[in-house]
């Protein structure tokens, strides 16, 4: 059954749109984060840029842009280059 | 706690405490603050720390496993502050106990990279204008007066 995917966002990636988190609908069957992260870049060009150097989490594990897709219910995560400490 | 996440101001004293441990001959604290640095000639006044919480706390909790493990490391802290954070205000301490001092420094400067490099935290400047706000002029007096 088709349904939403909440994006957090973080750091300059949340700057970049302007808000902590998106929701978008994906189908059933999910989607390709590469296809995922293509819509996001076309519909914000300057989260674009962060998109380069990103890590990307779905429900707390890191996933494999290329090979991992998400689905309906998801959360998520854009993780700009960490900077703490 | 040996990992925390807190908005709240982070105690040397309490890390101390924390690291107890009879049989540590040695024991390290690495303490970071907020630095203000300069940058285009305007000056940090404060960093915002952010972190997605649950994955940075995992991280941390690894960390803190791996440090331990075979390394004869006896106790570890890794607490990091979030929130906005004048210049000056601790936002990380790194703490080692272990039997010997050269375990005990290697060690804490290993986390502190693995942290800024591994753990879903962020800082954001918050500087302080090159260019001061002045106060506004006062009304100009009318005509005829004083």
């Amino acid at each position: 059954m088709p349904g939403p995917v909440r994006i957090l966002l973080f750091a300059t990636a949340r700057q970049a749109v302007g808000r902590p988190h998106l929701d978008r609908p994906v189908p059933a069957g999910g989607v390709a984060v590469d296809a995922l992260v293509g819509d996001l870049a076309r519909e914000f060009p300057e989260l674009a840029v962060v998109l380069r150097s990103a890590r990307y989490f779905r429900n707390g594990r890191v996933l494999r842009p290329g090979r991992d897709r998400v689905y309906p219910g998801d959360e998520f995560a854009i993780h700009p280059p960490y900077s703490g400490g | 706690m040996s990992v925390r996440l807190s908005a709240r101001p982070l105690s040397v004293a309490a890390a101390y405490a924390a690291l107890a441990d009879p049989r540590s001959g040695a024991v390290v604290l690495f303490v970071g603050r907020v630095r203000p640095d300069a940058v285009g000639g305007r000056t940090v006044r404060a960093l915002a720390y952010e972190a997605h919480r649950s994955v940075a706390l995992a991280g941390l909790a690894r960390l803190e496993r791996a440090a331990r493990e075979g390394t004869g490391v006896r106790r570890v802290i890794l607490w990091h502050r979030t929130g906005q954070l004048a210049v000056g205000t601790p936002s990380v301490i790194v703490g080692v106990a272990a039997a010997h001092r050269g375990t005990a420094f290697r060690i804490a400067a290993r986390l502190i990279a693995q942290l800024k490099r591994e753990v879903p935290i962020w800082k954001t400047e918050r500087w302080r204008s090159a260019h001061p706000r002045r106060r506004p002029p006062r009304p100009r007096a009318g005509p005829g007066a004083g």
